[in-house]
Order: structure tokens, then sequence, then C-alpha cells
């Protein structure tokens, strides 16, 4: 009976959500309007997220050459005087099987309201199950941000009414949270600026919560609810307001990501709103006097505002600095800042724009949820994720730069490209050329990561497409390696078959090759020498500095070889066994 | 009304068993209750068809209060908001009832979801004495189901008690109302109104049969995160065991299972494993060999008590030293605080729970005209349309109390206020509570406590509309405070003066109250003290209420 749609009606149009979209879900409740946008259907919102973040970043680079120089100028001059403070909470869905509270599955599926479970529709009656499962990749999420657990830890219920949200509250931890104390490194090899150094993000805490349905806009008056999402397990991860510039915040959002999946407490990233972000911003000036605020025991800080939802690295990045400005300008202008929650969409990411302010703000009315009950981790068990963890991002690279043999450059691309899965396919390909009994990952690890960094990385970009692992498949990659390795393709013939493979084609590579005659057949002795005598022919003059051992003899052999690849068949000659075969002849 | 005139306008006791033969006829069926039943539209809001063909001639029938879901009955809460509303399992009560062969015949009416201690908040009208002289409330919130066994019409019936909902109507309708201890029972499939405060409370006339209903039903429910596990079970077996620890001058006398010397932890894990084979054994002989301590708590003897009902008192702890009890006077200094306590953190609850009526999945539906509009709010229309009064107060005194600016002053005291209350307790038992480490037992305490149910009679209806909802909450000051406490406890019918005729408009009830886990030996001290008092026959004495009906 609950496999079906399950509508209701809005007088009022509303805005359409696209699944990653649902920019304002929490923003509602009773006492606050719904301010639905009134704005008829059109093509551009329904455009795929993609594009629309393409679209956006090509708006943002056109904005910022155009205001360059002057402006920016102005306004580097003027952040000297001020501090920037921000403070991050972020939403990840886990990795699990079941919801939180009910054992439905946790596995997506395009069947709208199919993995329910009553409790998951909040029907009367039903109560809330612990799946103690779901703290596996809670507590890897935890350990991994190198977090306290609290051997003891409790439920609550958030309150607020919304479409998304069947029981009219949202469970989460908000007393008592099963994690404190965390932290997190960012390098400038995580995207910092050379002058911010190392930094140390504090975490406060980290606390499991329910995610909601999903909204989405039918016609004009009805919005349809898919509640296969509603209960999902989250980790909500909340920074201590330690950040203080808009690429630390960037920064430190990515590094949280790519902690989330090395240890495999989550799978869907910020592009598949598996990852979400609330920034909290205040300035300060540095000079003046302290401001009166603290958050979370920082004290003397500047009244914050809250943005909600920030779906990509680049929105949170950009809000920051609109936000940052837009408070610098207020208080540069003798204004106050009002404590308020705004938001920050792709269409205009120059600017915040106001939500609600604090008299709109919703009451959560926190309070602990009867039904559930205290939840105990035992010290063996945090013990055992401790020791089975896996790398974490940090650990990853050194494992990168000391047993692969990649630069520092190369391990951090290969880390940070495309949600790791591009580093999967590295070590996939390296493994499937390195025979099992050999340990030495060194002597394909360079090789392997030029090919997919380097020479994959250029046809991507010029084809502006996006990485997936299914583009080329790992064996072929091996193979074109491996048949470079062993002389039997020149470098050209290689990049030549790689477009092949990146074209498509599913053949084998030994198949391909052949087929397009880029294996490489050597020239015998016989085939180099006339070659040579020929070009010793055409050019009597170099020939002649070269055998009188000049100064320039170097400089004119490699002339001459330069001549003898031009005219014979490149890809079946080699320039070592040319040079060979020029000096034997020049200078026996 | 004057009582007195009351008793003289009621039938000969001729007449009285003249009805009640006719309905101990149709009532033998199941289908004949049903049909009884369908009859009275205040009383029950649906019935339940009877698969025809079936030998019913030794079923069992049983009436559930409307609040846990079956699937064959619409479950409404007696709510317009449910409306239609059918659950997609059977509430794990009603699974349990079936296995054990009795048939769920009807839900009967109730306060919307809960709220009320007349079963008058109803939006399907107030629950009604059948009788037209008598305009006497039957007590709520669980008032249909009451009012189902008074008359006779089902031996059995659940209910659900929250601050009293079991035992108020209990008394009312001089019945036997039962509420055990807080997770004995899976509340798994009951709607909840307070799922801190919640349980499932029986109602029957003799303590044999709410003992028979309560051994079906006293079972771990995994579904239910509340309900008490099989480890906290054997803590309590053995909780009870120590009962032996205490000096008692009676202890001669005892020739049950006793144990002495229980401080050995290892002879204690062993005791507790065996303590579920031998509790038959020392419930019964310990209830027939030993003396109790009955305690007296000196707060419960407020000014406003009803006369009859302190003569009633007395007499009922008479009847106990009769019985070779010891009376005690005990304090329980937390009493007066403990309504104040109740009527913050229940509707704190029950403001986070009906939060899910949006009628978006399920009820009765959202009207377009009223929803969403531009000017703001998502649900205030349906939700101001299809409460009722009752329930939109407490929804605002929850929200209130738990808005960031009163929660200081309000949750967290009550909370802090419930804490003493339990602490009350344990301080006079003398069996120490069997969840808590701190708890050791007094051994000079008590092992029951004995107090009115209600400090009046039932009020009539009419007076009712006078009074404002402040009045009817301190009704509920004698049982609240076991609510508090997830103590278990059970109203009992008793009468202030054996010369008049028992009429529902006086009848009293008496509460015990025992020790969290002790719901066993409350209730074979409950039938002890039941047979020692010889109350009046509750079915013959208020079958009369339904003459009207003229079946």
């Amino acid at each position: 009976m609950l496999r079906r749609w399950y509508c209701h009606r809005f007088v009022s149009t509303a805005r359409l959500y696209t699944s990653s979209l649902c920019a304002q879900r929490k923003c509602f409740s009773t006492s606050t309007h719904c301010r639905f946008h009134a704005t008829a259907v059109d093509e551009a919102e329904v455009a795929p997220l993609r594009k629309q973040l393409k679209d956006a970043a090509r708006a943002s680079r056109h904005q910022q050459v155009s205001d360059t120089n002057g402006k920016d100028q102005l306004r580097r001059e003027r952040l000297k005087d001020w501090e920037l403070t921000v403070g991050i909470e972020i939403h990840a869905q886990l990795n699990t099987s079941s919801k939180l509270f009910s054992r439905a599955s946790a596995d997506w599926t395009d069947v709208p309201n199919a993995a329910l479970w009553p409790f998951d529709m909040a029907v009367p009656g039903s109560q809330p199950l612990f799946q103690p499962p779901v703290l596996i990749p809670a507590l890897r999420a935890a350990i991994a941000l190198d977090c306290d657990i609290r051997p003891r830890s409790k439920f609550d219920r958030k309150h607020y009414f919304y479409h998304d949200q069947p029981a009219g509250y949202q469970i989460t931890q908000y007393y008592e949270p099963f994690a404190v104390n965390g932290r997190v490194t960012l390098t400038q090899q995580d995207g910092l600026a050379p002058e911010e150094g190392t930094l140390h993000i504090g975490i406060k805490q980290v606390q499991l919560e329910q995610d909601t349905a999903r909204t989405q806009q039918h016609d004009e008056e009805t919005s349809l609810i898919d509640f296969n999402r509603s209960g999902h397990a989250l980790v909500e991860i909340i920074s201590l307001p330690q950040l203080h510039s808009p690429q630390a915040a960037a920064a430190y959002v990515r590094k949280v990501q790519s902690i989330l999946y090395a240890v495999d407490a989550a799978t869907t990233g910020m592009e598949l709103g598996g990852l979400r972000a609330d920034v909290n911003v205040s300035v300060r000036r540095f000079d003046g006097a302290t401001g009166n605020h603290s958050y979370s025991g920082v004290t003397g800080l500047g009244q914050r505002t809250e943005i909600k939802n920030l779906s990509s690295f680049k929105s949170v990045e950009d809000a920051v600095c609109a936000e940052r400005d837009r408070q610098i300008d207020i208080l540069e202008a003798g204004g106050k800042i009002e404590g308020e929650t705004r938001g920050w969409s792709l269409s205009n990411p120059g600017a915040t724009r106001r939500l609600r302010g604090k008299e709109g703000e919703v009451d959560y009315r926190y309070m602990p949820d009867p039904d559930i009950l205290p939840l105990h981790i035992d010290n063996d068990l945090v013990a055992h994720f401790r020791s089975t963890l896996p790398p974490v991002p940090d650990q990853l690279l050194d494992m990168l730069r000391l047993s692969y043999g990649l630069t520092a450059d190369d391990a951090g691309a290969l880390l940070n490209l495309d949600n790791g899965t591009r580093l999967l396919y590295y070590q996939d390909v390296v493994s499937r050329l390195t025979p099992s009994s050999n340990n030495n990952k060194t002597a394909f690890g360079v090789h392997v990561g030029n090919w997919i960094l380097h020479e994959l990385g250029a046809l991507l970009t010029t084809t502006e497409t996006e990485w997936h692992p299914d583009l080329i498949h790992a064996q072929q990659m091996s193979d074109l390696i491996s048949l470079q390795l062993k002389g039997q393709l020149t470098g050209p013939s290689a990049k030549k078959l790689l477009r092949i493979l990146f074209a498509g084609e599913k053949e084998p590579v030994s198949v391909i090759a052949e087929r397009e005659n880029l294996l490489f057949q050597s020239m015998n002795d016989q085939e180099y020498v006339e070659l040579a005598n020929r070009v010793i022919q055409d050019h009597p003059k170099e020939v002649e500095i070269v055998q009188k051992n000049s100064k320039q003899a170097q400089g004119k052999l490699k002339f001459l070889l330069g001549q003898m690849m031009r005219h014979g068949d490149r890809n079946r000659m080699e320039a070592q066994r040319a040079e060979k075969t020029l000096r034997s002849i020049l200078m026996p | 009304m004057n009582p007195a005139a009351t008793a003289r306008r009621l039938k000969s006791p001729g007449e009285i068993r003249k009805y009640s033969t006719i309905y101990h006829d149709r009532l033998r069926s199941a289908r004949g209750t049903r049909a009884v039943l369908s009859g009275l539209e205040n009383l029950v809001l649906t019935g339940s068809p009877y698969p025809s063909g079936r030998n019913i001639a030794n079923d069992e029938v049983i009436v559930l209060k409307d609040n846990f879901l079956t699937t064959d009955l619409p479950t409404t809460c007696a709510s317009h908001i449910l409306e239609g509303f059918r659950g997609s399992a059977t509430s794990m009560v009603g699974r349990l009832l079936q296995d054990a062969g009795i048939h769920i015949v009807a839900k009967t009416n109730m306060d919307e979801f809960g709220m009320g201690s007349y079963s008058t908040n109803s939006a399907r009208g107030p629950v009604k004495h059948g009788f037209d002289s008598l305009e006497q409330s039957v007590g709520g919130s669980s008032g249909g189901s009451a009012l189902v066994v008074a008359g006779g019409l089902a031996r059995f019936a659940i209910g659900s008690d929250t601050g009293g909902s079991v035992r108020l109507p209990a008394a009312y309708t001089g019945i036997l109302g039962f509420k055990p201890s807080y997770g004995r029972i899976s509340r798994n499939g009951l709607i909840p109104y307070a799922n801190s405060l919640d349980t499932v409370g029986i109602m029957s006339t003799s303590v044999k049969d709410a003992i028979s209903i309560y051994r079906i039903l006293n079972k771990y429910d995994p579904a239910d995160p509340t309900s008490l596990d099989l480890n906290s079970r054997a803590r309590i077996s053995h909780a009870g065991l120590s009962r032996s620890r205490v000096p008692d001058h009676e202890a001669s006398n005892q020739v049950g299972v006793r144990v002495i010397g229980l401080r050995d932890k290892k002879e204690s894990a062993r005791l507790s494993l065996e303590a579920g084979m031998r509790w038959k054994a020392y419930g019964r002989q310990y209830l027939t060999k030993r003396s109790w301590r009955i305690g007296v708590p000196d707060e419960y003897n407020i000014q406003e008590m009803h006369p009859w009902i302190r003569i009633a008192w007395l007499k009922t702890l008479s009847v106990l030293q009769d019985m070779g009890n010891d009376i005690v006077h005990i304090s329980l200094p937390t009493t007066q605080s403990a309504l104040s306590a109740y009527y913050v953190l229940a509707p704190a609850e029950a403001s986070s729970n009906l939060a899910k009526y949006d009628g978006v999945r399920y009820g009765i539906p959202r009207d377009a005209e009223l929803a969403d509009n531009h000017e703001g709010v998502l649900y205030a229309h349906h939700r101001g349309q299809h409460f009722g009064d009752e329930v939109k107060r407490r929804i605002l005194l929850g929200t209130f109390s738990l808005s960031a600016g009163a929660m200081d002053n309000y949750f967290i005291q009550a909370q802090k206020v419930r804490r003493l209350v339990q602490q009350d307790f344990n301080n006079v038992f003398t069996v120490p509570h069997p969840l808590l480490e701190a708890s050791t037992g007094n051994p000079e305490g008590v092992d029951f406590i004995v107090v009115p149910t209600a400090p009046t009679l039932p009020p009539l209806l009419s007076e009712l509309k006078r009074q404002s909802p402040l009045d009817s909450y301190i009704n509920d000051i004698f049982t609240v405070p076991a609510s508090l406490a997830g103590l278990p406890a059970i109203s009992v019918p008793v009468v202030a003066d054996d010369d008049l005729p028992p009429t529902s408009d006086k009848n009293i009830g008496m509460q015990i109250i025992g020790q969290f886990g002790e719901d066993m030996p409350l209730l074979n001290f409950a039938r002890d003290t039941v047979e020692a008092i010889d109350p009046p026959r509750p079915r013959e004495t208020d079958s009369r209420i339904w003459t009207a009906r003229r079946f």
C-alpha cells in the first residue's frame, strides 16, 4: 500500500526542485512563509545540474576577468584589515544498507516510495528501531576525523514542519553527539594558499541524524514526495570556526569528503547530492576591538550569518567570498550585521540573499526522543575500527609517493580527482601490470601515473569529457602501457591508440594495434644502413663537420639523426638504433 | 444531583438481574456481542465482522481502545484528523491477543489521542452511560473500554494509561483497571500520546481475568525500543527475590521460597536464572502466608477529597489490617509537584508526537482551498480544523514548554521533578528499583502503597461543562505519580457504605501501587484484597445502565 506517490497541493505556484536543488528544503516552517518562486517552469530550470554548474563557472570566470585589477586590487587591500572566520556544518549520507531507524533498504532505487517501512513515513504507532550496522560507517568517519568517540550518546528530536519531514521532526544528536573533538589537517596540497601554511581545523562534534524525503514539483499546484530517502542515515560534521579564507573553507569541505570516501563512510559526494554544507560566516577588524560574539567556545568574533545548503566545493568558496564582502561593505559603511540565514545560488554567485532573519528563525524545540534508548558504544568496537581503518588521504599521499614513486603533485592530483575513482583506477592498472610476485610498484607507478593523469587528462580536457572509470577499461589501459614498455608501441603510436580507445573501442588492445598497423616492427640493420647512407649523401657539409670531430660535431650528428628519423617510417624506427648506425658509419 | 435521590430512582435488584440475564444470553457469542456493541454509537467507534461458521461458543471477546492499530478496523484515536485511517499491521497487543484465541470485536471511544479524564473530548461525542438518568462521567481517557466491561459486553478490555487513563475510568465505572510497569507490554502499534509515560492497560471485572490477559501480553517485543528486554526482566525477578532480605516479624510464617543472604553476586546470578521458575510458587505462597507492609502517604490525604472516598480509603485500610498487614505512614513529598510536572512533560511529548498529522500521508485529506496559501503557513489550517480543542490546548502547552525561551524553566524542571518523584518511591519501597544501580531498597519500607484512585466521585457530565481544563487536570493528582515513575498500579472497586445499593454515581476506586517490575505480586495482592473487601459485582450492578437501550 505504500508503493505510490503521495501528493499534496499548493495553492500558490511552487518552484521546481531538480534532484539536487532542494536548496531551501529545511528553510520553511509554519512560522515562516513559503515563498515559492511564482515563475513558470522554463527550459533553463530543467537543464541538468552539470550544465548549470558549467554555465555558472563560466559566468563567474567572465565576471572575474572583467573586474580584475581595479576593483580586486581595492578588495585585496581592504582585506588586510579584516579577518574572516568561517565554521562549517557538513551533512553526509552514510554508506549503509539500511536506514537509521528502520530496516528499509538504503540502496538507491528509481521506484518512488518503494524502500519504506511504516516508520519512514511516520505512520502512527510505528517506532524507531536503531540499526546498529549504521554505526560502522559512522564510527569510521568519526575515527578518520580524529574524534573522541563517546561511550554514551543520545538522540533528540528537532522540530519543524515541512513536506519532506513526515514526522514533523528530524531525529538527530543535539545534546549528546556520539563523537566530539575531532581534527582535520589542511595543507597546500589540499588547496590552501602557500601563505596559509598547514592548518588544523577542529571538529566540534559529529552526530548521527535522519535525512529527509525528496520533493519534486509535478505541476503548478502539486508536489510529489518520494519518501525513499526519508530516514537515511546522515552524519553532521560541525567544525569549529577556525577557517579564515574562502579557499580554506572549500579545501576543508573537499578534504572532509575525501576522508569520508577514503574510509568508505560515504559513497555519494557533493556532485550527487550526498554531501551538503552550511557555512557560518563572520568578519572582524584585525586591529579594532574584538567582537562580542562567541561560537562553539571561540570568543571575540563578529556577528555571524549562516548560508545554507551549499552543494559544491566551488559554491562554498564563492558563497563565503560573497558573504565576506557583503559584511565588510556593511561594516565599513557603519552598518550592523544581522544574525540571519542566507541563501546562495549558482545563478548569482557574486552575492548571498536573505532567507530569514532572527525573528523568523525556526525554534527547533529540541527534545530528547523518548522512544530511543541511549546509544552505548563499546571501547573494543572503537579500537577495532581504529585498527582496521582504511588509509586516509594523507596516508594515501605518502603511499603514492613512496610505494608508487609519484611526485607529490601527481599524487595529490590523483587523490583529489574524481572523488578518488581515478586513484582506484590508477591502482587497478598498476596492479594489472605488476606481477603478483612483485610488490615493487615503482616500476610501473610513474609510467601509469603519466598515462592516466597527463595523457588521458589532456584528452578529457580537450574533449570536455567527464571522467568515468569505464571510459577505457583498466585492462585495455594496462595492455597499452605494457605494449609501450615492451617497445612494441612507439610513443606516438601509443597516443594514437589511446585516442582510439578513448573513442570507445572495446576490442582488445593487441587486436586494435594490429588492425591499425600501429605495432612496432623494427627496421632491420640493412634498412637502417640504407637510410643512413641516403642522409649522408644529401648532407655532405654536416658529414664533414662530424668527421672532423669539431666542436659542432655533436650538434650536427643530432641534425643528421633528425633527418634520418624524418625520412624513415617513424612507426618502425628507434632513435637509438638509428644513432648507432649513423655513428658506426661516420665514426667507425 | 443528590446521590441519594439517584439511588432511589434505581431499579430494584430483581430487575437488574433480569436484564443481566438477557445480556448473558446474548453475550454467549461474539456475534451477539457485536450486535449489542453496534447499537452503542458513542461507546464503540467500530465493530468487527465476525467470521461465520466458526465455533464461537468458547471464544473470548475483547475490545481495544481506538488508539491501538488494527488492520480490519479503522484506528482514529477518536480524532477527525485520523478519519478512516487503518494501520498496515495490527498492534503487538492485538496480535498477542489474537494468537491466544481472543477475538477483537470493537474499537472503543476515548478522549481524543488520550487527552482527557472524562472521555468527553472525542470527535464522536462523549462516552455516556446508556441509562438516561445516569449522567455520571465514565472517566477517561479509556472510557469506552471501561464501560464495555462494566456493562458486561466483554469480559476484558484494553486501554492505555498515560497519567491514569485506565485507572480513573475503572474507578468511575466500578471495575478493575491495571496499569503495568512501563515497558512490560509492547507499545508497538499503540498510537502514542506521551511515549515516556504511555502504558498498555487492562480492564476487567476480576483480578483473575486481568492476570490472564496480563500473562498473554507480558512479553518482550524487540520492535518496541522501550520494551523491557530479557536481561531487564531477569534483573526484575532478582530484585523481587531480594525482598526476603528484609527483616520481617512474620518471617517464620514464610513457607515459600525463602532466600537468605543474597549478597553474594554469583549466588544471586544463579538465583536470578531460577527466578523465572520459582516466580509462581514464590508469588502465591508469599501472598497467602506473609503479611505485607502497606504504605499510606500523608500527602494523598488532601482537603479536596470527597468524604465518601476518605471513608472508603479508611475502610479498605482497616480490611487490610484485619488481613494481618501492617499499615505504615509514609511520605512522598513530591506528590504535589508531580501533577505539574506531568502536565508539562505529557503535552511536550504530545506536541512532538502529533506533529506528524499534516494530512499529507494519511487520515483526513487536506482541503485544497486552505492548504499552503501564500500567506504562509503549511499545515496550520488543516490541524486547526481537525484537532479538538483539548488536543490543540495541549499541543500549544507542549510547544511552549519546549521552546527555547521556556525549555529550562518548564521541560527541564519537570524532568527534575520526575526524577524526584521516582526517588520518593524508591525511598519508601522495600524492594530496590531493579534497573537503577543506586537503588538499594528501604529495609524499613513498604511493599505496596494504597491510595484512592481519584479524589472525587464520578462527576456529572453537566458539572464538567462548567469546569475549566485546569479543574479536570487536578483530578489526575493521585494517578500521575505512578505514571511518572513507571510503576505498576491497579485500581480496584470499593464501596463507601455497604448499606446503600451500589450505584454508578458512588463508584470508588482504590489504587494499589507497587515497586517497578512487581506486577505479579501487585496483582496477587490485589486479588487477595478484592476478595477480602468483597466488592460489588460490577456486571450485575452496572448492567442496568443498558436498560434504556431496550434490547
